[in-house]
């Protein structure tokens, strides 16, 4: 079953307690892809993205990562998730440390990197996106964009396969939402697979390679860029696109 | 100087009391007691304390991890599970015995008939001291790690951590810092309720002024010295602490 998918979720299902989030999303995600999940508020994008690293247990279906089926019991989930980074809508960066340790601890713990390898790395990273000069900064003396920022370099310093963003730029001031998008879109010209639950329209249509419209809990409608901002099939993806374009 | 000091003894209540002074602490070396008193009321709350802290820990970590996972632990099923329920219902009763029940009480069943064959005193009380201690530290950092933001559990799992390693590496650094004043304050109220030990025959700080006293006849002076010990320690203990949560909080900025 060696495919390109690098994730692949069949019926996936989450229900808390009597009411149904996901109610089936069987889709594909190819390796160097990028995939934006749009759609309204409680329509199941976040928890969906939450259930591919398992951070919330599907009720029912199954999620292959990596050809690996992880909802099966006794997988290794600690192990997948080196290989998913996660950014979240509140950065969730460690306050008792500094950004440079926030950004070495998984590495030196996890993948028994070396203080001077992992650090290396880390200093490289930051430099990337701006922050080098930060490093010894704690979290709390950063801006919302260079704490998001932070929190991106952090997952990418586990040399993740799979980047899971969950909404990264609603948390921010307007004039801050630019400065991560950009480390995003680098970050895709990078051909990282990327899987992103956002608002940012702009974004979906300049960086996305595939749209997934979900509505009340399944995939309503999915298309590139250009068929679902320009010609919505579905009239639910039509009201809801005529509501935020 | 002599001068000074042979003016003061002529005014009457100034000699009484150093007379009182004499006759109470060295007369008979009287103030040894008071010094070997102290020393097993420091020993007693030290232990007490240590032993309060390493239950309070486990207990605190079952009983998070069981409200956090109930649901996903449940669903995952297996062995862990059953394990983790049985030792939330163990840690539930005791809980509920330790803090429904008179800590005198429990140094009595301790020392009368669970420990009835030890003759170490100080024993049986670093025990019973630290055995009630226990369930109100574990309350103490269960709440303390309730306090700390779910995304930080979140990221540290997303990285790959396991339970054990984000408690280790993310969430209780965070939560000792936040608990830090109450586990304090846990301390002083444990130093002085060790004053119950003299109940055994303990010869601890209180007791040992209660035996001044009994033995000169003359209540006021050791009795007082007691309580300006204990308020010295607690104060000199006080002030250690507030060094410690400064510096602690200077790795915030």
């Amino acid at each position: 079953m060696s495919t390109d998918a690098i994730i692949k979720t069949l019926g996936l299902v989450k229900n808390f307690g009597e009411v149904k989030v996901l109610k089936g999303i069987t889709t594909d995600i190819k390796k160097g892809e990028v995939v934006v999940v749009i759609g309204p508020s409680g329509c199941g994008k976040s928890t969906f993205l939450r259930c591919l690293n398992m951070l919330e247990l599907p009720t029912d279906g199954k999620i292959v990562f990596e050809d690996a089926d992880i909802t099966e019991k006794g997988a290794n989930l600690n192990v997948h998730r080196q290989k998913m980074g996660m950014v979240f809508q509140q950065f969730n960066l460690f306050p008792h440390m500094t950004i440079l340790r926030n950004m070495t601890i998984a590495p030196m713990k996890l993948l028994g990197r070396s203080k001077e390898e992992a650090e290396s790395r880390a200093m490289e990273l930051l430099a990337k996106v701006g922050l080098a000069d930060r490093a010894a900064s704690y979290p709390s003396q950063l801006s919302g964009g260079q704490k998001q920022r932070v929190a991106i370099v952090r997952a990418l310093a586990m040399d993740p396969d799979v980047m899971l963003f969950d909404e990264p730029t609603s948390a921010l001031d307007p004039e801050m939402v630019g400065e991560v998008l950009e480390v995003m879109k680098d970050l895709a010209k990078s051909g990282m697979t990327m899987i992103v639950v956002t608002h940012e329209m702009g974004f979906a249509r300049e960086v996305a390679d595939r749209v997934l419209f979900f509505d009340d809990g399944i995939i309503a409608e999915e298309g590139t860029p250009e068929e679902m901002f320009t010609s919505p099939k579905t009239q639910r993806a039509k009201d809801f696109l005529g509501k935020v374009l | 100087m002599l001068k000074l000091f042979a003016k003061l003894t002529d005014v009457k209540w100034i000699a009484d009391l150093m007379s009182e002074f004499k006759l109470n602490f060295i007369d008979g070396d009287r103030w040894q007691w008071l010094v070997d008193g102290l020393l097993n009321t420091l020993l007693i709350t030290l232990f007490a304390t240590l032993i309060g802290i390493a239950i309070g820990i486990c207990i605190a970590v079952v009983r998070s991890t069981y409200d956090k996972n109930e649901e996903s632990l449940k669903k995952r099923g297996g062995a862990g599970y059953v394990i983790l329920k049985i030792a939330n219902s163990v840690c539930n009763v005791y809980l509920t015995v330790i803090r429904g029940t008179p800590v005198v009480v429990q140094l009595l069943i301790w020392y009368f008939i669970i420990m009835a064959s030890s003759t170490n005193g100080v024993l049986v009380a670093i025990i019973a001291f630290g055995i009630n201690s226990g369930a109100y530290v574990a309350e103490i950092f269960r709440g303390g790690i309730m306090s700390i933001d779910n995304g930080q559990f979140e990221a540290g799992r997303s990285l790959g951590f396991n339970y054990l390693q984000t408690m280790i590496y993310i969430i209780a650094p965070q939560m000792i810092k936040a608990v830090l004043p109450t586990l304090c304050n846990e301390f002083i109220v444990l130093l002085k309720e060790t004053s119950i030990a003299g109940y055994v025959g303990i010869m601890d700080l209180t007791k040992a002024g209660d035996l001044i006293r009994g033995r000169t006849f003359s209540a006021f002076m050791p009795l007082i010295a007691v309580a300006v010990i204990y308020l010295v320690i607690v104060m000199i203990f006080t002030y250690l602490v507030r060094l410690l949560e400064r510096r602690l909080r200077r790795s915030e900025h």
